[in-house]
């Protein structure tokens, strides 16, 4: 197999998925946010953010934290040290392959 | 790769969302200009010329900042689009950016001083010139960084304004700068020519930045709305 589409191939899949890809590269830029940034940022609906969120968190590159700002529930999002490694891996393999 | 890159930038330009950062910017050149006309435009031994006046004043200038955007951000901007927290290293970055460009405009307005103030020179021609270009030149650096055209191309207009207002002030005739700043000589140990050009430099900036920011706020009351409230479940991260 050509080396550049073997490199295609060894690509985390679960970043390459462009919602979640969107969401990892959010994350990386900041320390954390809440989920009403990502959704205003990614335009997505509550349920798909929350579902890429959550494969996000089982995958271990997301943490979530449920809290209070007040009296108003907040979810604050920010990516491990697990997820910057995987993200940074992904930016790297994608550049050689393209 | 270009598409993962802009998004690396977006949390960069949301820090100015709210046009805040304008805001503030305008507020401090328009209360700085305020205190220096103030001093200069009074005789020497008046309140305005006291150093624990100039303190207080700059107390408060930074308190009204401080705390005016910390009020934007979390009774507007937060509930509306979403809190982010900037990680350390970006804001050490920029901190230094920040400051390398406060040196350079610092820099640039002693030297536009120096030459102003000599004989030989024409009072008015060097100083608002240097320190506008300067500070249109930072402008437009950073909406280049942060800022797509597409969102706002209208903010292109600011620099220019900038710029080409500070050449028109440093174009005009030395009486009529010398106007804004009577008691100059007296007080700042500088001519009345520059030390008004100076003052009309820094009002125009002030004035351009809070226009921008202003506008800028303006857009995103009108764009943005707070989510409808809907009822908490624990456990639930779709509910904010």
């Amino acid at each position: 197999m050509n080396r550049e589409i073997q490199t295609f191939s060894e690509l985390d899949r679960v970043i390459h998925e462009p919602g979640r890809l969107m969401i990892v590269a959010l994350l990386f830029a900041v320390d954390r946010c809440d989920f009403l940034y990502l959704q205003h940022e990614t335009e997505m609906n509550k349920g798909t953010l929350s579902s890429h969120l959550s494969r996000l968190e089982e995958a271990g590159y997301v943490e979530v934290v449920k809290t209070y700002r007040g009296k108003v529930p907040q979810t604050l999002l920010r990516l491990t040290e697990a997820g910057r490694e995987a993200f940074q891996k992904y930016r790297k393999k994608l550049k050689k392959a393209l | 790769m270009d598409q993962i890159d802009s998004l690396l930038k977006r949390p960069r330009a949301y820090e100015n969302i709210d046009g805040v950062g304008e805001l503030n910017f305008g507020f401090m050149c328009l209360a700085f200009a305020l205190i220096q006309w103030l001093q200069v435009n009074t005789p020497e031994h008046s309140i305005w010329n006291r150093t624990y006046v100039f303190v207080v004043w700059v107390g408060l200038m930074v308190m009204v900042m401080y705390f005016g955007s910390k009020a934007i951000k979390k009774h507007i901007t937060f509930p509306r689009t979403g809190f982010v927290k900037y990680g350390t290293p970006g804001k050490t970055r920029s901190a230094i950016v920040a400051m390398i460009a406060a040196a350079c405009v610092a820099a640039a307005a002693a030297a536009g001083v120096f030459f102003a103030v000599r004989a030989h020179w024409n009072p008015t021609s060097a100083l608002p010139a240097v320190v506008g270009s300067f500070v249109a030149a930072g402008y437009a650096l950073g909406i280049a960084r942060t800022v797509p055209w597409k969102a706002a191309g209208w903010k292109w207009a600011v620099p220019v304004s900038i710029l080409l207002g500070s050449i028109a002030i440093a174009a005009l005739p030395a009486d009529l700068t010398a106007i804004l700043a009577p008691n100059a000589l007296a007080i700042t140990g500088f001519r009345a020519e520059p030390v008004g050009a100076y003052l009309l430099c820094l009002m125009l900036i002030g004035a351009m930045f809070l226009i921008s920011g202003g506008i800028t706020f303006w857009l995103y009351l009108r764009h943005t709305q707070a989510p409808a409230k809907e009822a908490y479940e624990p456990g639930n991260p779709d509910v904010q």
